[in-house]
Order: structure tokens, then sequence, then C-alpha cells
């Protein structure tokens, strides 16, 4: 998943300064900045039904006015990749399935189709739709709409920043180019009838229902869709509609007429709209959503809060902070390619992780110390004991690693990574960092670029450095070990550009698959084992899971944090 | 006024352009020169000695820097996580006796060494810059001043073409086009080296920037100047232009000179910070008050002490230099009656 618009995929510089975004809540009172995060299960509940339970106290009426400095790059529901447009769409744009939020927990349900039912063989997947709706101008949605949807996704080089699991996982995925260039002829999904979808896979997805919580399943009816204009107006199913938009600045949404609350599990419609402003600055605008005065109490800023205005959540604005989980877990990677597992295991005793942490500028507020791969709101994440030296916390003991470092013979064995030499973060992390692995007997050679450069630089996996390339940290697609290990810890990861620590071992390949391919609830308590056997290769230090703590104007109601996003979940959201 | 020219040793001495238009003094009449009278009268201003005060008092802080720190026992550039909350990224304690304005929150650096050190860069940079613009636009307004013809006309071309040229552009790209021309490319380059090539380029591009103002200042000067008859004699008798342009000319452009460039130092201060603070000119592990400001800036309510010193700093600093330009120009003004 893409985290606004500075990805954890970029690196891990560039995430300790721009700390990211998080989802559940951690209770009401949980303004506590050392709450942590309770762990996820993968939860389904097929039978969940429209209308969605009342929030407690929630009225109807009222505008609230949505602020952050960073822009949703599109609203083309098949081009929605970022958490941000993601988030908001989920007001827009309803899909075969969605995600609840059941007591902060992600659940997910059915919305306008079933969890779908999988063949014998696991490539076929069937899903019914619940019932007739309607887009926004009353035309009914007919089951073709969401096969065109699908198709649309195809065409990868117009909507270049979607996902693409449809690609690898879909039948033909690889040969059908988008009903533009290949016509409409996809052996990928057929209709039955007026309520069957039916999807054929090149090989197993177990989480495709979760997939189709994407905006890109969204149905769009093929003789209104504009193609490369869609993203300027499109339509809408779910309880708001497109009342203006202005790109790059101001989105604003009314009610749809024709969304009937009685079909949907998920959404409200308590306020009469919503105005998002964007490209204002955040620290500026989180002070004056904290202030609350006149308007801006309805309104609120989904960035995560800045440190300088900790004292004034700490003086008495404590219930204006929502604090949440996010799907991000933020780390330091080694390439075992170059580096022997002893050496790894010094750098790791030598780590500094306080003195990293603090000049990151890291709080409780917005991090907690990470200690396994897969973040605590992702099923499968077990707190087990950490592995020796990947604590997450602790000073590093340089004298203890130059031990391990003699007995392998590697004394002054080089470590090297890239850093952005323009920016002050980067450059005092690297330059303690450096300091601490010099003292444990390295030798140390950072590498500066500019910020243009960096990202190309980090993903270059055949770049002469042999710590901290991209990415250096990751963000679940939805919440279960499928959206991590296959993609970070399989051979073809290298080749994807996606490696955490470059391992491309046959059995761990084929472990990994089989585990994928089991149903559910099983694969859940699998990928915990299998997290930390593979921390225990020490491909990684583990840094910090990323938490969500925005601020929200005094009169704003409902407000929790959505653990699948890393953003605030806009559907519950009223005006007291 | 026409000067006096007593005979030819006295053109050894500055030719006087004004006569004193002060009060009229006991005693017998001293001859003094324009520049004389004005220091007098500057001496006599509160005003300015205060300013003066302030300033030197700045560039000794600057001066100093290593022994103030060394004085505190603390250093600009070590961090001291000990001193930060974990939990809020702030301090534990504001100022204390080891650390006289407190530490930065996040990694800890003494605040009062950092700001000590960082009077130096914005005091080197204005100083450097106003010597080499005072320099080159003196000497280049001369020359187009007195020689006029297609010189005057080349060299008129190019004060209007940098005047015409976005500084602020110029002072973006400088640094990235030194790195790759003396590093070749970014890649590899130290925060330190990067510091301080944005430092030369902070030199370079106000320097480059700041002389053609004055240059065309003084041509105007000149061509005012250079049809006086005192010029003219000199040249008649066969006085070499050199001494023509540097004995003659130049001490009757003592007062604008002298005013340009109290009137400049105080702006490169503004500048050097104003860029920092932008992000385009020095750079972090340089203690420096732009530097400083611009990390402080959402904190102005929340830790005050980060921010307001530095900020003081550069007030005091700036509004002292200012008021002495401007006695400094009233000074030297023969029209500025008191």
């Amino acid at each position: 998943m893409r985290r606004l618009r500075t990805t954890v995929v970029v690196g891990a510089v560039i995430a300790l300064a721009a700390v990211g975004c998080s989802p559940s809540k951690s209770g009401p009172s949980g303004t506590d900045p050392t709450s942590k995060i309770g762990a996820a299960e993968t939860a389904m509940d097929p039978d969940a039904k429209g209308p969605a339970p009342e929030v407690a106290g929630a009225k109807k009426g009222g505008t609230l006015t949505v602020y952050s400095q960073s822009t949703p790059n599109t609203f083309d529901p098949t081009d929605v990749y970022y958490v941000d447009s993601n988030e908001i769409g989920k007001l827009m744009w309803r899909t075969p399935t969605q995600i609840a939020l059941r007591n902060g927990k992600a659940v997910l349900v059915p919305d306008m189709m079933d969890l779908g039912t999988k063949s014998a063989d696991g490539l076929t997947w069937t899903f019914k739709t619940k019932g007739t709706f309607k887009y926004e101008d009353g035309s009914e949605v007919k089951i073709e709409d969401f096969a065109y949807a699908i198709k649309r996704s195809f065409a990868h080089d117009l909507f270049s920043n979607g996902p693409t699991y449809q690609l690898t996982y879909f039948k033909d995925g690889d040969k059908y180019k988008g009903p533009w260039a290949s016509g409409d002829a996809y052996s990928g999904v057929e209709t039955q009838g007026t309520d069957t979808l039916i999807i054929h896979l090149a090989k197993q997805f177990n989480d495709l229902p979760w997939y189709m919580t994407f905006p890109m399943f969204t149905p769009i009816p093929k003789a209104k869709d504009t193609k490369d204009n869609y993203k300027n107006k499109w339509i809408s199913t779910g309880p708001y509609m497109l009342d203006s938009y202005t790109p790059g600045t101001q989105l604003k949404l009314k009610k749809n007429p024709n969304w009937d609350a009685g079909t949907d599990a998920v959404r409200h419609q308590y306020v009469d709209g919503w105005d998002f402003k964007w490209g204002v600055d955040d620290v500026a605008n989180q002070k004056q959503v904290l202030a609350s005065a006149g308007a801006d109490a309805a309104s609120l800023n989904y960035a995560n809060i800045d440190a300088s205005l900790i004292p004034d959540i700490e003086g008495g604005k404590k219930n204006q902070l929502v604090q949440g989980d996010s799907p991000c877990n933020i780390v330091f990677q080694m390439d075992t390619r170059k580096i022997p597992l002893e050496v790894r295991k010094a750098i790791a005793k030598a780590y500094p992780y306080d003195q990293i942490w603090q000049a990151a500028g890291l709080n409780p507020y917005i991090a907690e110390p990470s200690t396994t791969i897969l973040p605590p709101s992702v099923a499968g994440y077990k707190k087990y004991q950490p592995i020796a030296d990947l604590t997450g916390e602790g000073k590093g003991d340089p004298e203890g690693a130059k031990k391990l470092l003699e007995a392998a013979g590697k004394l002054g064995f080089e470590v090297s990574w890239y850093y952005d030499n323009t920016k002050p973060i980067p450059q005092q992390t690297t330059q303690i960092r450096k300091e601490a692995l010099e003292k444990a007997g390295f030798t140390v050679k950072p590498v500066g670029v500019t910020t243009a450069e960096l990202r190309s630089k980090l993903s270059d996996y055949d770049a002469p450095v042999n710590t901290g390339q991209s990415p250096a940290g990751w963000c679940s697609d939805w919440p279960t070990g499928g959206s991590w290990f296959p993609v970070l810890f399989q051979s073809h990861s290298i080749s994807d550009g996606s490696s955490w620590g470059m391992l491309s071992d046959k059995q761990l390949d084929s472990e990994i698959d089989s585990v994928a391919n089991l149903p559910g609830d099983e694969s859940t308590k699998k990928w915990a084992e299998l997290d930390e056997k593979i921390m225990g290769m020490y491909i990684a230090i583990p840094r910090y899971y990323d938490k969500l703590a925005f601020v929200v104007g005094t009169s704003v109601g409902g407000a929790e944090g959505d653990g699948t996003m890393g953003m605030p979940f806009f559907c519950n959201m009223y005006v007291k | 006024m026409e000067p006096v020219i007593t005979g030819t040793e006295t053109l050894t001495e500055p030719p006087q352009v004004g006569v004193t238009s002060g009060p009229a003094k006991p005693g017998p009449s001293v001859s003094r020169s324009p520049t004389r009278i004005a220091l007098e009268r500057l001496r006599k201003d509160k005003v300015a000695m205060t300013c003066l005060g302030i300033f030197v008092f700045f560039v000794l802080v600057a001066i100093f820097a290593p022994l103030l720190a060394k004085l505190e026992g603390q250093d600009p550039t070590s961090y001291n996580f000990d001193l930060i909350d974990k939990r809020t990224t702030f301090p534990y304690s504001g100022a204390s006796s080891d650390h006289w304005f407190g530490v930065e929150p996040r990694l800890g650096r003494d605040l009062f060494a950092r700001w000590v050190y960082g009077a130096r860069p914005s005091l080197l940079v204005a100083g450097i810059v106003t010597v080499v613009t005072t320099i080159l636009g003196v000497v280049l307004g001369l020359i187009a001043g007195f020689f006029s013809g297609w010189i005057d006309r080349v060299l008129s071309w190019v004060i209007d073409f940098i005047l015409s040229l976005p500084y602020l552009i110029f002072a973006i790209a400088t640094p990235a086009v030194i790195i790759s021309v003396i590093y070749g490319g970014s890649e590899g380059t130290s925060p330190e080296q990067v510091a301080r090539v944005r430092f030369i380029s902070l030199i370079l591009v106000l320097s480059f920037f700041g002389w053609a103002g004055l240059a065309r200042l003084i041509r105007g000067q000149v061509l005012s100047l250079r049809e006086r008859e005192f010029i003219a004699a000199a040249r008649v008798l066969g006085v070499p232009t050199r001494r023509v342009l540097f004995r003659e000319l130049l001490p009757n452009l003592i007062a604008p000179i002298v005013v340009s460039a109290s009137l400049a130092l105080p702006g490169y201060i503004v500048a050097e910070a104003g860029l920092t603070f932008l992000g385009v000119g020095l750079m972090d592990p340089t203690p420096s008050w732009g530097v400083t400001i611009a990390s402080a800036q959402n904190y102005y309510d929340t830790y005050p002490l980060w921010l307001w010193v530095p900020v003081l700093g550069i007030t005091i600093l700036v509004l002292a230099l200012s008021l002495l330009g401007d006695a400094v120009r009233d000074a030297f003004d023969p029209k500025t009656r008191r």
C-alpha cells in the first residue's frame, strides 16, 4: 500500500522525516502515548447487512472540513493506490467487499457483493450481488459494470499508479491490456445473469476478497467512462457524490440521493457535505484545528501530529487527538547477499536504536519500536520474544559487537548505505549510525546523494552499498500476511524491487507459497511462525511500527483511525 | 563648492569637496577633511556609538565563539540524548548552569554554543560580501564613469544586465553547479562538504549581485566629478590616469561608499539568514542563526528559547547596523543639520 505521497517504499530516510499515518483506534482514551496497538485477527463477517450500526450520539447535518498538506494524486478509482484517496474514496465508491471497523478492528464484510465462493482448485471465484444498487444519477448498477471496471484496471499504461495484483494473479493478466488496447473480450472475468461475477485466476489468491475492497473494483458504466477525464468527473455509488473538484486544491462532496443506507453495512450519511482542502501547512493547520475557533471546530487534519504540538496535547487537548494503528513497519535492511550472517548479527548488536529514534524525532504518539516483520494491525502478528539484538530499542553494544566481529574474523568489514545529504534528519541519523558502527570496529561508508537521486539509488539492488536499500518499510495492502511475505521474501522480490534482505532461497519460496495457499485462519498462525523464522535470519534492523495520531476539532464526533490505511475513518464521522 | 588647491603637494591629500558647515568653532581654523568632520560628528552621536558597541560585541562573540563555548563547557555539534525526553522529543529542562540557553529538542545540542558559533557565518558572509561588492562596485564604477565611451557602454550594460537577473534562482542553482563541478556530482559528498559549498556559493551569489548597484551609483558621481576643474588640472599636469582615479576622484567618493557599505552590511546579514531559512543557504551541521530559526519555527510557543534567541540576535544586530548606517549617512551628508 502506498502512504500519502511519500511512500515508505521510497526509503527509510524519507520515512524518518515524514512520519506516516495509521489506523485502528486504541480505545476511547486513546491518547496515552504509550498505548500499544492491539493485535488484529483476520476477521470476516460474511453475514453483515445494512444499515450499518448507528454510531452512539451521532447527529445529522453540518459540513466537515478536512485538511492536509499532501495532495491526493488522482481520483480515478482504477488509479487509486495511495491511502489518502483510497480512504476518501470510501465515501463515494461502493466496492464488492468492504472493510468495516468494529471496536477498532478491521472486519471484511460484504458491500455490493458477498465475500465470494472459491472453486475446489482455488482458481475460480464466484461473487453474487447483495441486492440492487443505483448510481448517483439514478441509473441501475449492472453486473457488467463490475466486469468492465476489472477489465479497465488492466490498462496499466493509462492507470500506472493503480494496484497491480490482478496483473499477476488473474488469468491472462500478463496478456490482456485493457478494453482500449485489447478489446472487451477478456477470459479472466465473466458475468452470469444479472447478479453473478466470476473471476478466473492464473494462480491461487486467497486474499482476493480483501483485494476487492480497493476502489478499482467499484462498478464503472462503460457508456459513461471518459477514460482520461474520469479522474476529474467520476460516478458515485456511495453516500456522497462529487460536488466540485479542483485537482490539488479542493474537493467538495455532497449527499448522494440515490444511496440506500439499508443496503450498506459500513457507511453512514451523517454530515451534509465534505470539504477537503489540500496544500495547507500541516503544522500551522494542526494548531488551527486544535484551537477550533469558529468553523475550525468541525475540521480535522489527517497528517500525523507534529512533535512541536505535543505540549499542547498534553496540556489539556487530549480529547482532540485521535490515535490508532497503521499498516506500516519501518526497517533498515541489510543485503544478505553481501553481508554474512555473523556480521549482520554484529550490526544488530551495535545498532544505536534509541539515538536514531530520538534524532529522527520519533515519539510514542506516532511510532512504536518494532521487533517483528508484521505490524500489529496485520492478522498473524505475534509479539514473540524479540530475536537477540533485534529489539527496536536500546543504545547498542559496540564492545559486544566488536567481539562478534573479531570472532567472525571480519574486523573492519565495510558497511555502506545511501542517504540524503541535503536534509538534516537523514544526515544526522547517518552520522549517529556511522559513529556507532565505527566504534564496533566496522569500516563505514555512507554515500550522500541529493533528494532527486536518492529514490533511484535506493531501488538499485546492484548499487555498491550493502545496507539501507528500499523498501525501507512496508505497508499492508490488506491486513493479512499475504500482502507481506510473498511480496518481500521470495526470490522474485529482488527483480520486483521489493525485497527485504534480498533473500533468494527456493525452499523459503515454496514454504511461503504453501502458507499463502492455506485458508485464511490456518495461514494466520503460520505467518507468525514464518515471521519469527525470517527475522532470525537478520534480514533487517526493525525500527518502528507507524502509528496514527491526528487532530480533530472540538465538534467532530465519531472520529477513529482506520488501521488498514493509517487514515481517519470518515464513514462514521458526524458534527456534534 | 570648489576644491581648494593650494599646491601640488595637496594632490596627495584628499581634496575637499565640501566646506565645513558646522558651527563656527573657537580657536584657529584648522583645515579638516570632510571625512574627519563626519567622523567627529559620528563620535558625538550617542545612538551611533551605542550601535557600534553592539556591533563590536557581536563581532567579539563571533571571534571568541570557541572560547565562550569552552567557558560553558559545551560544543555546538555534540548530541546529548540523555537530556531529551524520549516520549515527547522535548528537553527535560530549559536553561541551566550547564546549558545556558538550554538544549535543542530532538538532538540535545547545546543552544548557547550554537548561538555563539551561529554569529560567525552571518558576520563572515555579510562582511566578506560587503568588502567584495564595495571594492568591485567602486572600481568598476570609477572606470565606467571616468572613461565613458565604449568602456562605459559595456560596463553599464553589464550592470543593468546583472540588476535584471533573478538572484534567488541563482542562489538556488549555484550550490548544485559548484558541487557537480568540484566533486563531479553530488554522490558521495558529505554534509560538511555540501555545507562548505553552500557557504562559498552564498558569498559568490551575493557578491555577484551586490556590486552592480554601488557601481551605478559611483559611476553617476564620477560623471559629474570628472568635469570639475581639479580633475582637468590634474590631467593637464600629466598625472597618470590611475593616480587621477584613486587619488583625485576616490577621496571625493568616500561619503557614498561608506554610506553604501554601512547600509549593505545589515542587508547581507538578513539575506544570509533569509536564504538559509528558505533552505538554499547554509545547512546543518553548520551552526547558523538561519539554520536554527528554520528548524525552530514551529516551536515559537512550545519551546520559545530555541527560536527567539537567534531571532533576537539577528534583530538586534541588524537594527544596530541599520541605525549605525543611518548615522553614518547623516554624518557624511553636509546637508544634514543637527
